[in-house]
Order: structure tokens, then sequence, then C-alpha cells
């Protein structure tokens, strides 16, 4: 009876590979999306670990009122660890000096993520101090210098002496900002009440810093929301900055990778399946002859459909499993620190793949097949295959439907979804014009190309399909190779290999000649010398702007909470500021808003600085009179237009500048930002002193304490940790995007060689014909090859036009890049179209070049 | 020695038409046809005369537009698909013009596939003694692409045989061999159809083969004329 009949058909064609096409097919399905959604996951939650380790917690609680321990106590009652952070800006002193400082005070269990490095002093290769203890102070290095103190000695805060007992080498929250910051100091949080520092009305940061897996932090998120106030707020992860941006453009990378990944095994089914159909018309024509129902043909297929379906779903997300595992594994090994963690939506997504291509991919050409009549066993040629709309357009529906499961994002998938779908529209159309075109051109030509030409324009139509699943394949590579090349590029330039890591701040005019002897000799370079001086604004269009009190303070903090709760720009300053300078910068902030700036750094050049952009007004012409240029977010704070009167005081000493332009600095650059830049003119008469940055390699790093020797006034200021963590986790994503690459590209190539292999039947059939005629082998090799090159630049020229289109977008669209052209994509693309498929055709039909007449016709007639 | 044969395919009336884009192309004109059990007869014509058609209309593959078919009884023009297969199943064998193997059994297994699907034991035993007897027994394991065009239809032949169907229908079997191993495959079709006591329809452009038939029509230009007629005895 027929499940006999079917389950030994079953095993002879998987024995005879018959349905190895169509299980593939299903198993790299599966595969890539589990794979791919696994990775994506892996990577993006080592992602967030790792930018976790920038704020040392996996979230922070804000807030202006004294620590709530009820907080504290539900989190340990979640086993969700917990710190205590205080910031706050204060004086200390050491004998006569004295110093405005930025105080974070901590308690023992900080940080909960990331690396804090204490030295016992300030030579780079110091002892590293274990653990701090209550009555210990560590301070940055520059402060010591200005306190004109060394480790070991005395200092006092508020009305608390503590031992200063080491310097901070390392600081995994340290603000990204190098500039306007006052020196940091670290204590214990428990030191902070003795001191006294703290009094009703005190401008104090309090932060709850937490750490425990996505699950309990949310739980945390909810249990604590009735013992949260209006002071109180949790901190968004900092998109806005280098990493956070870098981050985020890598998280889309793999999102999409992931999408195109699934429609490239969408067409890997369906080509199998469409193959299977082709392949086995005749069979179901032989045994509904021999007295088999179309029911029971059906039946019989089904369950071989069903059988292959359990077959390559089981090994693809075995398979997939272990790759994302596997990827897994190496993020630990790489990071260290990361804590993987198992998900099972990887999985259920590969499931869901299967079952969206098994049942719409293949059922439905398995549905036709049943349905091919008896008769066709009389007909000498095989029916040809119709245009199954019906097919096409369910088939789309569900891959949409299944990008859309995928990203969760209804925008991305169905834009990319249209763009496929007008992609093979217009290829379609495209070939319909080839067909008509390619004709009159064929006259003439060598015989080979002849015959690779009509070969070409006979199938092109019925199998214009194959062009299409050739163009898409390639389309996709091109568009995540590049796209990948884009982004790593773009983060190197942010960061470029041997950018300024050190800062000398504070050099006199006389010291600049020295400065630069030194670097010199060391074969190191500084690079320009900024002016800078410290100066006040003082009023705005004769407007005189009032000093604030400390009674404004609780406002300045809502306030700057609303800042916050604005748009991205907005968030993006409120979070720098608030981030880096603590509650002083909540203050600075709020004053700034009412247009009092505390001491600001101005500094006045002729030229603008190369990562600045003028958006309004026009930079000083011949070096400007009596002009400022001023930041456009403060310019937007002050409320200033261009044209406004802005009186200054520095040094006592008052006078009044124009705007004449606003512009756009690029804060995550590293580089030295002023908010203010004076005309030259107005300045000449002050004495300044000089900011220069320059790259010391590490190998070399013994000429700080040299130059901090020679120059105790200079201070230097370090950013390499901050730039070697920046640089690490670039490399990371570079990694894994060429992983995912790799992945994508891999799925491609197996498309083509379903693709390939779906025409191989035919071809049998006409080199046995050729073969019979007399041909030659090295004609018909010459012929096939011709024929895949032509084939190969054409879906290389379609896949590179519409890679291109689709770069410009996504770059300005998605990852708000600049817009630019990809010159060596038009060679690379058509290249790679040619070699690619050439090679694969090439590589899957030598057998059939290469097999004697005889043989082929026998083959081929059966 | 006459007596009233068994009337097993009664086609009336039969026409059969194709709706083209713009006409109607009529294939089989008003066509009648009596085959009694036992008979041997053989269709004539040219090629593109309409043999193939009428062999499907009348093997149950096919429905006429019009007229009547009888199959051992069953009006085929009344039943429906399933109902054709069934009868097919229990009734006919086929031997066709590119043999039509499937391609990933054996020899064996081709050859007992009909068997099998109708539900009929030790086809594997009658399998082989067909094989035998078509000369195949050393290639009984042996897969389709393995074997000469030669070989492939004497599988064919062994699998038509293997329900031991009341009639035969065979189109063109020797017409994609060469001359030698034609006239091979002729003889052991005749053979087994006589041993068997089949009632066999062979479609050929070959008179030469045509003639070995008991009977003999003429297709030209979908009209069908009875060339020779009855023959005395039948085997
Ligand atoms: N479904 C069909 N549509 C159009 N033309 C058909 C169809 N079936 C058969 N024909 C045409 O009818 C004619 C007879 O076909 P056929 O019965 O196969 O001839 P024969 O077997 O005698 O060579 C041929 O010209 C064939 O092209
Ligand atoms: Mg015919």
């Amino acid at each position: 009876m027929w499940p006999n009949v079917a389950w030994r058909l079953f095993w002879r064609e998987l024995k005879r590979g018959e349905l190895w096409v169509i299980a593939f097919a299903l198993c790299l399905a599966v595969f890539t999306v589990v794979s791919l959604s696994g990775i994506t996951e892996s990577v993006r939650s080592a992602l967030a670990q790792r930018s976790a380790n920038f704020i040392a917690a996996d979230k922070i609680l804000r807030s202006s009122l004294p620590f709530n321990e009820a907080i504290f106590e539900k989190a340990a009652t979640l086993q969700v660890k917990s710190a205590k952070q205080m910031q706050f800006s204060t004086m200390v002193f050491a004998g006569d000096e004295m110093q405005l400082v930025s105080v974070k005070a901590v308690s023992a269990s900080y940080p909960l993520r990331g690396k804090l490095t204490l030295r016992q002093h300030e030579a780079v290769d110091a002892p590293i101090v274990p653990t701090f203890s209550q009555g210990e102070v560590f301070l940055e290095p520059r402060l010591l210098q200005l306190l004109q103190i060394k480790a070991g000695d005395m200092i006092e805060v508020g009305v608390s002496q503590l031992k200063v007992a080491g310097v901070i080498a390392e600081e995994p929250d340290a603000p990204l900002s190098v500039f306007g910051n006052a020196p940091r100091l670290l204590m214990h949080v428990d030191d902070v009440a003795a001191t006294e520092v703290v009094q009703p009305g005190s401008r104090i940061g309090y932060r709850y810093q937490f750490a425990g897996s996505d699950a309990l932090l949310t739980q945390l998120e909810t249990e604590v929301k009735s013992l949260l106030t209006l002071h109180d707020r949790w901190q968004k992860l900092d998109r806005e900055s280098a990493v956070g941006s870098a981050l985020d453009r890598a998280e889309k990378f793999l999102l999409l990778a992931g999408l195109l990944g699934i429609v490239l095994a969408a067409c890997a089914a369906a080509v199998a399946a469409s193959q299977y159909s082709q392949r086995h018309a005749m069979s179901v024509a032989v045994i509904k002859a021999l007295g088999v129902t179309t029911a029971t043909a059906r039946k019989i297929y089904a369950s071989h459909l069903s059988l292959v379906t359990l077959l390559s779903v089981s090994i693809g997300l075995a398979l997939g499993q272990f790759a994302s595992s596997s990827a897994q594994w190496a993020i630990v090994n790489w990071l260290g620190d990361y804590q993987a963690e198992f998900s099972s939506r990887p999985l259920w997504l590969g499931l869901l793949t299967a079952v969206i291509c098994a049942g719409l991919f293949s059922a439905r050409p398995i549905w036709r097949l049943a349905a091919v009549p008896a008769l066709n066993v009389l007909r000498q040629r095989q029916q040809e295959w119709q245009f199954d709309i019906w097919h096409l357009a369910t088939g789309a529906v569900a891959v949409w439907l299944l990008m859309w499961l995928f990203s969760g994002d209804l925008w991305l998938s169905a834009w990319l979804f249209l763009l496929c779908v007008a992609f093979a529209a217009l290829l379609l159309g495209m070939a319909a014009v080839i067909v008509k075109v390619a004709k009159p051109m064929s006259a003439g030509q060598s015989s080979a190309l002849r015959l690779a030409l009509a070969n070409l324009r006979r199938r092109l139509w019925p199998n214009s399909f194959q062009l299409i699943t050739f163009s898409l394949a390639l389309f996709l590579t091109l568009l995540l190779y590049f796209l990948r090349a884009e982004l790593i590029g773009q983060w190197q330039q942010q960061v470029p290999v041997g950018a300024a890591n050190q800062f000398l701040v504070n050099i006199t005019e006389a010291e600049k000649p020295q400065i630069s002897a030194l670097l010199t000799k060391n074969q190191l370079t500084a690079g320009n010398y900024y002016p800078m001086i410290s100066g006040r604004v003082l009023s705005v269009n004769n407007e005189t702007l009032t000093e604030p009190d400390a009674e404004n303070s609780d406002k300045a903090e809502s306030e700057n909470r609303d800042t916050a709760n604005r748009d991205t720009a907005e968030r993006k300053k409120g979070e720098q500021q608030a981030d880096q300078t603590g509650t002083a910068a909540n203050a600075e902030t709020a004053e700034r808003r009412r247009g009092i700036g505390r001491e600001l750094n101005l500094t006045w050049l002729s030229q603008m600085p190369a990562n600045n952009e003028v958006v309004k007004g026009q930079w000083f012409v011949d070096g400007g009179k009596a002009e400022v240029s001023v930041e456009v977010e403060l310019a937007e704070r002050l409320d200033l237009a261009i044209g406004d009167t802005i009186g200054f005081s520095v040094g006592g000493q008052q006078f009044s500048a124009k705007v004449s332009s606003f512009r756009k600095v690029d804060w995550n650059s590293l580089q030295p930002n002023f908010f203010m830049i004076l005309s030259p003119d107005l300045m000449a008469t002050f004495p300044a002193t000089y900011l220069t940055a320059f790259y010391l390699p590490p190998a070399q790093q013994p000429l700080l304490n040299q130059l901090a020797r020679q120059f105790p006034t200079v201070s230097v200021l370090s950013v390499d940790n901050i730039l070697k963590q920046i640089n690490d986790i670039i490399a990371q994503v570079s990694l894994a995007l060429t992983v995912i690459l790799a992945l994508v590209f891999a799925a491609a190539v197996l498309v083509l060689v379903a693709q390939v292999q779906a025409t191989l039947e035919q071809r049998q059939q006409e080199l046995a014909i050729l073969r019979t005629l007399g041909a030659k082998t090295v004609f018909l090799r010459r012929a096939v090859l011709a024929e895949f090159a032509a084939l190969g630049l054409m879906a290389g020229v379609f896949a590179t036009v519409l890679a291109e289109i689709l770069l410009a977008v996504l770059q300005v669209r998605l990852f708000e890049l600049p817009f630019s052209l990809h010159w060596n994509l038009w060679w690379i693309g058509p290249g790679l179209g040619m070699l690619l498929i050439t090679g694969l055709g090439y590589l899957l039909l030598r057998k059939l070049l290469i097999v004697d007449a005889p043989t082929l016709l026998r083959r081929a007639l059966q | 020695m006459s007596f009233t044969p068994e009337i097993y395919i009664q086609a009336k009336a039969l026409t059969k038409q194709v709706q083209l884009t713009d006409s109607t192309l009529t294939i089989l004109q008003h066509i009648d046809l009596t085959i009694n059990r036992g008979d041997s007869v053989a269709i004539v014509g040219a090629s593109g005369s309409g043999k193939s058609t009428l062999l499907g209309i009348l093997a149950g593959l096919d429905t006429a537009t019009s007229g009547e078919v009888y199959l051992a009884g069953q009006p085929l023009h009344a039943l429906d698909d399933d109902a054709r297969a069934e009868l097919r199943a229990r009734q006919v064998g086929f031997v066709f013009q590119s043999f039509l193997l499937l391609p990933s059994l054996s020899a064996l297994e081709n050859v007992t596939l009909p068997a099998e699907l109708a539900g009929i034991k030790n086809a594997t035993q009658r399998g082989r003694e067909l094989l035998a007897l078509v000369g195949l027994t050393e290639r009984a394991d042996f897969y389709p692409s393995q074997m000469s065009g030669g070989e492939q239809q004497r599988v064919a032949i062994a699998r038509a045989f293997i329900t031991k169907p009341a009639i035969l229908f065979a189109d063109e079997p020797s017409a994609n061999l060469d001359e030698t191993t034609g006239a091979k495959i002729e003889d052991l079709l005749f053979e087994l159809n006589a041993q068997q006591g089949t009632t066999l329809v062979l479609v050929t452009h070959n008179p030469a083969l045509a003639k070995r038939c008991a009977k003999q029509a003429t297709m030209q230009a979908g009209h069908l004329t009875m060339a020779v007629a009855e023959v005395t005895s039948v085997a």
C-alpha cells in the first residue's frame, strides 16, 4: 500500500541525493535563523555587558535625595548586587594649597562592572592597591601636583583628615570628556558624613548602582516603583557617546544581516522545492498512470516533505545551536567577564522558519506536483512549469512575517521587504527586455558564444527566477560587505590609530618650545598649541545675568531632569554633562540656562578646528573683529541669535564680542573642544596658557614621569584607558560583523548551488543532444563557461546597482553616516558575480562535461 | 470455429477537441471502435495524427470532449479521475515510448511498484519471475541510469504485467530504440501478451510492427479506419 511505497521511495531518494537539495535548503534556513539570531543575541548581550562596564553597573538609579535603604534591601532580597555612589564638588586643602575637586564616594562593592585600578603612587608601574578602606582617598595624578603633595600625605576634606593612599590609574566609569572637569577624588562613602561637607541644600548626586540579570533588574524596577520620588530616575544606557553609537550601529547591522539571511534562506527553500517538483513531475504522472489517485500521490509526497522537514529541521536546529554556542563560547573566552545566558528565542524562531519555509515554499509546489495529470506519460515533452502567482504571493508575505518577527521592527522589515520585491519585479522586467534584445545580438559571434547566448536567452525567461536569486544573493552579500567596511571605517576614523592619548594643559608661553623639544627628542610630535584662558559670561545684549543661589538648586535639578527626558539631542547633553561632572555639572547646566557661566575655558583661533562645523552664520573673516563663535547647543540654551553681543570678564577686565557663528562640535572626538572661540584680536593682550595633545606609545609611558618632573605646573591628562576601551569594543564588534558576513555569504553560495543544480537535468539533456551532434568537450566547456559568466556578470551588475542604492539609503537613514559612493563596489560586484557563478557552475557541471555521449544520452532519455 | 467475442473496449462517437487561444483544434473526430477481450489491435498513423490522444482516452488517462467509452464494462466517460485511476490499477498495464521508470527505484522495485500500490501480496516473488521472463535476472538491483534503453524497456514490460492486467496499452514501445533492440522488445511484448492472454492495444507508426497484430486501425487527421477485417482466430 502507499505508506510502504512512500517509505521506500523516501529512503531511495534520500540515498540517491534526490531530497538533499530540499533538505539542505530547509536545514540552511533553520540554521541561518538559529545561528544568526543566537549570535546576534550573544553579541548584543556581550556588548550590553561591555557597555555596562562604562557605567560600572548594569543599571543606575539617580537621585538628588539621600539613599533610601529600603531600595537596597529590595535589591538584596532579589539577589541583585548593588553599590552606592555619591558625587559632589568640594574644596580640599593640603597645607597652603587648595583645589576644587570632583568627589566620587563609593561603597566597598564598587565597581559592580568593569575594572578599577588603584596604584600606590603616580608612576605608571607603581604597585597596585588591591582594596581601599575607610579613611583613605585616591586622587587623579594631576591633583597631586596641583596640591603639591605626594602619596601618603594627609589632606583635608571638609572637617576630616584623610590619607592619600594612592592614585586612580583606571576607573571604569571615568568621564569620556577631558576638559572642564575638576580633578577626581575617590573616597569611601561611609567617610562622607564625617566630613560634614553634606549640608542641607548641598548639591549631591546619589547613585544606586545595580548588577544582575535582565529579568531580575526588570523585576527590581517594578518592585521599587512605589519607593521612588520625583527626585529619582533610572539612567538610560548612554547611547550617544562614541561607544554607545558604535554599539547601536553594530546592533542594527546584526539585525539587518539576520533579516537578509532569512530572505536568502527562504529563496533557497523556494528554489529547492520548485526544483524538486520539476524533477518529480514525470514520476508522479507515472504512478498516477499506474492507478494512484491524486489524493494518494499527495499523501506520498506530503509524507516525504514531512520526513525531510523533520530531518533537516532537527539538523538545522542542532547545528544552529552549536554555532551560536560556539560563538558564545568564543565571546566568553574573549571578554573574560562576560556571562553567557541561554535563550530559547533563536530555537523557536528557527522552528517557525522551518514551518513557514516548508509550509509555504514547499507544500504548495508539492501540492501542485500531485496534481500533475497522468496523461503526461503520453506526452513527449515535459510540461512547462507554470508561474504560480499564489505561491509567490503567499511565500512573500510569509518571508515578511518572518522578518518582522525576527527584527521586531515593522518599519525596517516592511521597507527591506518591499525593496526586495521591487528588485525582483525590476529584474523580471529586465529579463524580458534582454530576451528581446539578445536575439539579433547573438548573430556573428563565435559559435561557443552564440550557443551560450542562445541557451541563456532560451532559459532566461522561464528561469529568470534563477537570475533573481543569483542577483539577490550577490546583492545581499555586497550590501553587508560594504556596510561592514563602512561601519568599521567610521569607528576607526572616530578613534584613529595614533590618536592623541595624552593632553598637556597649563603650558606657559615659555614652556612651549621646551615641551616641543622634549617630545621631538623622543620621536614624538606635539599637536597644535591651543591658547586657553578662564573667563565668565557676564551679559547678553547688555542684560546682566544674576548669580544663582542655593535655593534654586532643587529647581535646577528637576529642570535638568525635564531636559534629559526631551529629545535625543537634549538628552545627550543632559546625560553627558551629568555623567561627566556629577552634581556640579547639573548645577552648571542650570546655571548656564540662566546665562551665568561658571569659569569657562575660552580660546581664540583664526582657523576653525577641523572637527567643527559652522551651522549658522560665518566663521571669522580675516581673523574676525571682536567676534565670538558659540557652540550651537550652548547658543540655544542662552537663547542667542547671530549678531547678539556677549559681555565677558577675564581676569577682572571686561569686553564684549559679537556672535558671528554657531558651531557644531563633535563631543565624541576626544579632541580639544571649546564652547566659545573668540576672534584673536580680542584676546591678544591677555596672558594665556596653552593646551596641546600628542600620541604616546605604550612603551614610552615613563616619559610621563619625566614630563611631570621637568614641568611641574603642566598637568598631564591621559585618555589612554578611554581609547583602549573604545578600541577594544570596536575590534570585538568588527570581528562579530565579519563572522556574520561570512555566514550570510555562505548562505548566498548555497542558494547559488541550489539554483545551478536545479537546471542540471535540463542541461544534461542539452549536452546529450549537442554531444550526439558531435560537439567537442572543449567547445561545450567554453559554451557553458560563457553562459555562466554572462549570467554572473548580469547578476553582478544588477546586484551592484541595487546595493549602491540601498547602501546610500541605509547609510543616511539607519546608520546616520554621511553619504558616499562606493567605487570599489562597481568592479567587485560584477567581478564577484562572474567569478563566483562561473566557478560554481563549472564545478557542478564538470562531471557532465566529461561524461561520454552514450551515457549522457541514456541518462537524458530516462 | 467462430464464436461471439466478449467486447472489452467500446468507444462510441468519440470526439476530442482542445481549446487554443483563438481557435478550437479537433484532434479526434467521431471515432467508433470496438476491441474484444484477447484482441491485439495496432493503431497506426503519421506522427501528430492523434494516436496517443486516442490511446489516452481509451486507457482512461484522458477524457473525450464528447462520446462514450466503456472499458471492462465501466463507462469511463462517466467516472471521475479517482474512479478511473482505480480502474487502471486493476485492469490496465502500460508500456511507454520513453520507458518512464522511476529513477530512484531499482529494476525489481520498478517492476513491483504497481503491485505494491495495488496492495498485492508476494509482489517481489512475481517481480523476480517477470524479470526472469524478460531476461534481466542479473539486473534486478540495477537502477535505470545503469541500464541501456533496451533493458529499461524490458523492465517496463515486466512492470506492465505484474498486476496481471486484462489489457495492455503500448505507445510506440520501440520508437526510442535501435532497430535490433526494438525488434527484440517487440518479440518480448507479443510473447508475454500471448502467454498472459492480455488484450493489447499498440500504437505505432511502424507498419511492420502493426502487421503482427490481429487487427490494424489507421489514424488519419483525427479519423479512424479499420484496415483489416476480423481475423479468424485469436490466441
Ligand atoms: N492538450 C493539447 N493541446 C494542444 N494540442 C494538442 C494537445 N494534445 C494533443 N495535441 C495535438 O494533437 C495532435 C495529435 O497529438 P498525438 O495524439 O500526440 O499524436 P500522435 O501520438 O499520433 O503523434 C498533435 O498535433 C498535438 O500537437
Ligand atoms: Mg504519440
